[in-house]
């Protein structure tokens, strides 16, 4: 009786190749591929993403090979701290415009935010939370006073046609 | 099934690594198929193969930027694959899934699917379906570590020196899988033979 010998099971295991996946697998792969990235990209928080464009971006100028990384970890923590000085000078500079200009009011979205709008400028003529400005550059956390403008309503000049 | 020294898939691998993700869409349209076969062979499921697919080429485009071409893509890419295919059977257990599809019906005129039917030998005795699933049977019998060597072996046609570079082991290793797969596959399709389901 005969047997299965090598050659025999060797030929049997290539007719596996023609066990095939269903009809248009194969060209919706891709799509699947693509849809699946996708989705997983929306679930990653956007500090993961921004970090992997900023790789790709210093990949691109090809960094690693300019600097180490020690150096741009220091050069990013350098360029956060001049940042973040220049954000904590922001309310002195709000502080001597406001002196210099009686008729200064706060910009109007100054309640409870900074931003790196100039303070200058801007009068609107209502009631407007300023920050009290008494004291160190850490007094800016104190709360808020409202004052009123220094220029009444009938002082504004009349528009005549 | 030997390589040329450079890599025919450099000039995509680097325009992957530059950030052009259309190069990385060339390189999976290329492997798909190739690497279907593999893990369908090594899972016998055609879902679980649809998924690892997947995971492997997201894993692959994630890793790309790290592989610096000590290998081929095309060894890297496989071993990538028999990786996370032995490691998805290990979490999966020795649950078996009979689901391998049906033979195409293109095989039907194939040369060496005559070949097989015609000639004189224990396979004429037996209905080549019925054969074909007691071999599918007989693979998934098989430990994983030897059914990745036996589809890339026989069924991918992979060299042994190939096979040992995916797997990290020597080609002696290679061969003694084989050597015991084949035993294991023998003894199985014989006690089919002699005892055919009617």
């Amino acid at each position: 009786m005969e047997e299965f010998d090598d050659s025999e099971i060797a030929r049997l295991l290539r007719l596996k190749r023609y066990e095939q996946p269903p009809p248009g697998y194969f060209e919706n792969f891709l799509h699947e591929f693509h849809r699946r990235q996708r989705d997983e990209m929306l679930r990653q928080p956007l500090w993961r993403i921004c970090l992997e464009r900023a790789h790709t971006f210093m990949s691109r100028l090809d960094v690693p090979s300019l600097a180490s990384y020690p150096t741009a970890v220091a050069a990013v923590l350098a360029c956060a701290a001049i940042v973040s000085l220049k954000i904590y000078q922001q309310p002195e500079a709000a502080r001597i415009a406001l002196q210099s200009a009686p008729s200064i009011s706060a910009p109007a979205n100054a309640e409870g935010e900074w931003n790196l709008a100039s303070p200058v400028s801007m009068p609107i003529l209502r009631m407007q939370p300023v920050r009290s400005f008494r004291g160190s550059a850490q007094t800016h956390r104190a709360p808020t006073r409202y004052v009123l403008d220094s220029v009444p309503v009938s002082y504004e000049p009349t528009f005549r046609f | 099934m030997e390589h040329p020294r450079t890599d025919p898939d450099q000039e995509l691998v680097k325009r992957t690594q530059a950030g052009d993700a259309s190069a990385f869409d060339e390189l999976v349209i290329k492997y798909t198929p190739r690497l279907y076969g593999l893990v369908y062979n090594m899972t016998s499921n055609h879902e679980d193969t649809n998924d690892l697919l997947q995971d492997i080429f997201a894993k692959a485009y994630k890793a790309i930027r790290g592989f610096r071409g000590k290998s081929s893509f095309y060894t890297w890419i496989h071993s990538i694959s028999v990786n996370m295919t032995l490691n998805f059977l290990k979490k999966r257990g020795r649950r078996f899934q009979l689901s391998l599809d049906d033979v195409d019906a293109s095989i039907q005129n194939d040369k060496e699917f005559l070949e097989v039917t015609a000639t004189s030998s224990p396979v004429r005795e037996a209905d080549l379906s019925e054969l074909q699933r007691r071999l599918n049977d007989a693979m998934m019998k098989l430990s994983d570590e030897h059914r990745a060597v036996v589809t890339m072996f026989h069924i991918q046609g992979m060299p042994h020196a190939e096979i040992s570079k995916i797997l990290r082991v020597s080609e002696g290793t290679v061969r003694s899988r084989l050597f015991y797969a084949n035993r294991q596959l023998q003894n199985y399709l014989d006690e089919f033979r002699k005892n055919p389901v009617s």
